[in-house]
Parts: C-alpha cells; structure tokens; sequence
C-alpha cells in the first residue's frame, strides 16, 4: 500500500437499512492519482458506497475523510474537490444544457463563466445543443451532459457510478477518451462498475466488492485480463 | 455573505427559471383560486354581504391554491435527482433553502395578485384606502406561509405519500398565521383603520422570522439522507 496520505479515506464505515448491512464495516483509502474500479454484482452496495464517501448519504457508522476533510462536518472546501457522476443525471430537464451547466457553475463559484460552460460542453461533444432543453436529449447525450456537470469545477477527485450505461459506441469512446485525460492529469478517480472489460482498461486498482464488502482489492497489473471473469465470478461466489 | 447571497439568487433564478418556462405551477394555482371564487359566488346566501367573509374567502383560496404549488415545488428537484446535484455543491444548506423559498414566495404574489382582483369583480370587494394595510398584511402571512411550506415541500418529497403529505404535516403549525393574518384581513377589508391591526402585524412579523430562522436551520436534516 503506497505512504503517501490517502486523498479520500474511509474509517469503519458501515451503512444498514433497518437490519440489513448495505456496506461495510469498511476501511479504505485512496491514494492521489491512483484509478481504483470497483467491481461487483447487483446489490453489492457500490452505489450506496459511493454515496456514503460523497456525502450524499449519511453513515450508520464510521467516518469519511476527503482531503484532510471530514465529508460531513463544518468546511465546504471537500465539496469543491469533489465530482460526481451518478445513475441520475442530477440535471434539470427543463432547462437547457448551458442553463443546466451556468447554474452549477455559479454554485461551484466558477470564474469567467460562459467561458468555462462553452468549453465544458465541448469537451462533450454538445456545443451545438448548448441551447436544446435537457428533456429533448436522449439518454446518451444527458449522460454526456452530466460528465460535464460532473468535471466542470475541474475536480481533483473524482467518482462516477456506471458512467458506460446508456451511450452508444460513439458516446463510450469519448467518455474513455475524457477517463483517460483524467488520469493522464493525476486526478483520483473510483470507477463503479460490473462491466469487466471497460473497468480493467484504465485501473491502476482493481476491487470486488460483494454483500457491501471488499473481498479483494489488489493492482491492477496482478490480475489476468484473460482469466479475470471467471476470478471475479469465483470471488463473488465465495462471499 | 456575497456567496450565500449569490446562491440564494441563483437557486431562486434556475426554479423562477423553470417556472416561467412550463407556467405550470401559475397555471394550476390561478386556474384553482378563480374556480374557488366562482364556488363561493354560487354558494353565498345574497343576504350574506360578501365583505363581511371576505377575508375567510380569499386566506382559504390563498393556502389551498398555495399548497398546491408548494407541493410542485420539490417535483422539480426529484426529477433526475437534481437537489443531489446541488448538495453536492459547495453551498450553505440554508441558502438553498432560502433560494426554494424565495422562488415559492414570488410565484404566490404573483397568484396572489390575481386572486384580489378576482375577487373584487365577483364580490365588488375593492380594496380602496386599505390596500396598503392588506398588502402588509397578506405579504407578511405569505412569508410564514411560504417559509414552512418550502420546508414541508421537501419532508413530503422525501416520503412515498409526497405532495399528499404536505398539508397534513403543514396546516397545523399554520394555525398562528391564519389566525393574525385572517382576522387582520377582514378588519381592513370592512373599513378598520391599519392601526387596529398592528397588534397582528407585529404578531404576524415575529412568527415569520421565528419561521425563517428555524426552517433555515432545519432544511439541511431534511434534504439529506
């Protein structure tokens, strides 16, 4: 495990719905610039955790650190380091792509605005539908809208839940062209996912977890590409 | 406090934003308070001189048109799970509260100001020299009116029973503001000079900033999970 301090940290976390443990206990820490895939069933708790370490949801127990920051308590800062792509687009319909993205940047407290919003949606290939009402898209292009929300304040951290679901091929190779500029600037990014292949290309990282644990976690250049669905579905099966 | 205060703004835009766009929330809240009005004009025994019950008329029209669209007010922000997006941001829990409450009040005013002319072509209720005591008066019931319904909005849409929560959890702790505000109204309505309400008014300002204050406070446990 690497010395340098983690950027997001995980202490004892747990999270139950009435007598049913959804995550956890868990501890983790993710190291800068490190590209960690979790991979895992349906149901084995990857989103809530994702919740849990973005602060959208609240622990039962156990505590969540995102650089140096407590997720939860006082400071806001964390929040600025931090974005999030999620199953929903966390986007208004009603309003148009540049509308959507203006009103987050003005949240996010972005200088130059327009600027940053033009540029974001360009990178997403959306320049031209900058006007169109997010109800007319299609699920692909609101996906592709939501990864620019989701960096638009330029993140150091970085967690995206299934971000593969929806796109056609053309929207897949452009998603992977942006994880790769990711990595290639050191952002940290934990990648959720049960699509094997997609999730092996750019880990450094590779976790399974299963009934809300981690039932492995090692690099990704110790694991066989060739032979890893079969690895994976033993492991699951073993949980 | 130029942040908090841009992210009031910016929260209340996007959904004065959205509002202008569908019209919805206007739309059904007006369409409710004239349908409302031509009930009571059917209803009234003509030995019942409608000044004299003007106040009730127009408060229940102005709470129940107003649930109406305070219960529409956090659709929007299920839709797409949006409200998530904005926790996520680095904003003060209060200050999109007070963004969702600002919107909320400015859509009512703006039904609010159909309902006395409404009003006043159904039942000749003018409002004459008192216009400015009821605008006081009505402005001030509105803010607390406003200020809990924005925050029982987001404890209803958080539950399965949604918008049909909303006015079981809320017309209880209206009870202060119907009382103050009501009463205030009928008395300028029938020709009492605004100093005969002041009592209320004061009374009607306190609860509004007791309103605020907590609702401001307690929005941030709601939203989150």
């Amino acid at each position: 495990m690497s010395t340098t301090p983690p950027v997001v940290e995980a202490r004892g976390l747990e999270k139950r719905f009435g007598f049913r443990t959804a995550v956890g206990p868990l501890d983790m820490r993710l190291a800068p610039g490190e590209f960690t895939v979790i991979f895992g069933p349906n149901g084995a708790g990857k989103t809530t955790l994702l919740r849990l370490l973005a602060g959208i949801a609240r622990p039962t127990r156990g505590e969540v650190w995102i650089a140096g920051e407590r997720v939860g308590e006082g400071g806001n800062d964390w929040r600025c380091r931090l974005g999030v792509l999620s199953h929903q687009s966390y986007l208004y319909p009603g309003l148009s792509a540049s509308e959507n993205l203006a009103f987050y940047a003005r949240l996010y407290g972005i200088d130059r605005r327009e600027d940053r919003v033009r540029q974001a949606l360009a990178d997403v290939g959306l320049a031209e539908r900058a006007g169109d009402r997010v109800r007319d898209f299609s699920r692909g292009m609101q996906q592709r809208l939501a990864l620019a929300r989701t960096l638009l304040h330029d993140p150091g951290v970085v967690f995206l839940d299934e971000p593969y679901s929806g796109l056609d091929p053309h929207a897949a190779a452009l998603l992977r062209r942006v994880l790769e500029r990711l990595r290639e600037q050191g952002r940290t990014v934990l990648l959720v996912t049960h699509n094997l292949s997609q999730g092996l290309e750019l880990a450094d990282r590779v976790v399974v977890q299963a009934r809300g644990r981690w039932v492995s976690d090692e690099p990704r250049s110790a694991v066989d590409a060739a032979g890893w669905e079969a690895e994976y579905t033993a492991r699951v099966a073993a949980a | 406090m130029r942040d908090y205060l841009g992210h009031v703004w910016a929260v209340a835009a996007k959904d004065l934003a959205l509002e202008m766009r569908s019209r919805e929330r206007l739309v059904g809240m007006g369409t409710f308070a004239v349908l409302v009005a031509v009930v009571w004009s059917f209803s009234l025994d003509p030995a019942v001189r409608p000044r004299s019950v003007a106040g009730a008329m127009i408060w229940v029209t102005i709470f129940f048109a107003g649930m109406l669209g305070l219960g529409r007010s956090f659709a929007l922000e299920r839709e797409q799970e949006a409200l998530t997006g904005v926790l996520l941001a680095p904003v003060d829990r209060g200050a999109i509260f007070l963004g969702k409450f600002l919107a909320n009040l400015l859509i009512l005013l703006a039904v609010e100001a159909l309902i006395f002319p409404v009003y006043g072509l159904f039942f000749g209720i003018g409002l004459g020299g008192s216009l400015g005591g009821v605008a006081l008066v009505v402005g001030l019931a509105s803010v607390g009116f406003v200020a809990l319904g924005t925050l029982f909005g987001a404890v209803a849409a958080h539950t399965r029973l949604g918008e049909t929560l909303l006015p079981i959890l809320l017309l209880p702790l209206l009870i202060p503001v119907v009382i103050f505000g009501v009463s205030a109204t009928q008395r300028l309505l029938i020709g009492r000079p605004v100093a005969e309400v002041m009592g209320s008014v004061r009374m009607l300002a306190a609860f509004d900033l007791i309103y605020l204050f907590v609702c401001t406070l307690a929005f941030g446990s709601v939203v989150e999970e």
